[in-house]
């Protein structure tokens, strides 16, 4: 059984890459933070008499669900509202999610020794996560689990609820995606 | 390039940018950074609350068990009750038998006292003439006269 302290350390050492990932998913930083959070407090309330080392697997997929609820209540959400929305003006539609004006305001790492080297490695940043957000989800999900999360292909395969050979096709398809867009844009990592 | 160089290599390319990923990760907001410190606290607070919950669901669960342990002994208990009204009616018995025995010794003793003095010589009208009684005090404290 987890003990608190365990259970507070292995979510410390996964909240951030939990959030970034549910922000590449949902694309808003709001909704990304209560997905986390609720996955935290269902992780606690029902799952902390796990042993630790099945914590990283059981929240994996607690995530996957609980993102996977948001999509489908923003889903019934829209069907409800959507008479409402074709009332709203053009202003208002301005305020949906933009890619271009997302990227330009992610956070950069602070290196202060090379200029040159910080905007690069900004500009990779920005690209790489452009491309990881035009990813197909189920794609961009296997991808980021499998190796963010450093998760086998049959821990991923178990997170996602889908074959083991999903996960390799998702994968693979994610990496050639990913490595062709870089590379058309002249990067090399 | 056969499958087993294009799987390592497309590995490495993964790891590589996951790893600009994690640099990005390191460096959230301020704000974002601390909602999750406090979602993270409020988490393991829950867990807490759980395991203190279960403690005390574990702990009421025993004392009912107790609880039920002493029904199932009931027969045990109605034999220990009726051991007590037994006891209880012993001493009562034990009372009463005292008291007759009692009140048999004083009449016996009463009856033995009423026998001799009727049996003496003396008329029991003597014993209340105070001139008689005074004879008896002095005869006593000289040892001369005793009454018989």
């Amino acid at each position: 059984m987890a003990s608190p302290a365990e259970l507070s350390d292995f979510l410390k050492s996964v909240e951030k890459r939990a959030f970034k990932r549910t922000v590449y998913h949902v694309r808003n930083d709001e909704s990304a933070l209560d997905i986390v959070q609720d996955s935290m407090m269902k992780l606690a309330e029902h799952y902390g008499h796990k042993p630790s080392d099945e914590l990283p697997m059981l929240f994996q997929r607690i995530l996957s669900n609980t993102t996977l609820d948001w999509f489908r209540r923003q889903k019934v959400k829209n069907t409800l509202f959507s008479p409402f929305s074709d009332f709203q003006s053009d202003a208002e539609d301005g305020d949906e999610f933009d890619l271009l004006e997302s990227l330009s305001q992610a956070e950069v790492a602070p290196e202060f020794d090379n200029p040159q080297t910080t905007r690069e490695r900004a500009q990779t940043l920005q690209a790489i996560e452009k491309e990881i957000l035009l990813l197909p989800q189920r794609q961009r999900e296997a991808f980021l689990m499998r190796y963010w999360e450093d998760m086998d292909v049959t821990e991923t395969a178990a997170a996602m609820g889908c074959s083991t050979g999903s996960v390799k096709t998702h994968c693979s398809r994610a990496i050639h995606t990913l490595f062709q867009a870089l590379t058309s844009k002249g990067i090399k990592l | 390039m056969n499958t087993s160089e294009y799987l390592p290599a497309m590995d490495r390319f993964g790891y590589k940018i996951t790893a600009r990923l994690t640099d990005a990760a390191e460096c959230l907001p301020y704000d974002v950074s601390e909602r999750l410190r406090a979602a993270r606290v409020r988490a393991v607070d829950q867990r807490k609350w759980v395991l203190l919950q279960s403690a005390s669901e574990v702990f009421s669960h025993t004392s009912a068990g107790s609880a039920t342990a002493g029904h199932g002994n009931s027969h045990t208990a109605w034999w220990n009750r009726l051991g007590m009204a037994g006891l209880l009616l012993i001493l009562v018995v034990g009372l009463i038998a005292i008291n007759v025995i009692q009140d048999e010794l004083g009449a016996r003793e009463l009856a033995e006292i009423d026998t001799a003095i009727l049996t003496d010589d003396l008329p029991p009208a003597a014993y209340v003439d105070p001139g008689f009684a005074q004879f008896l005090k002095l005869g006593n404290r000289h040892g001369a006269v005793t009454p018989n």
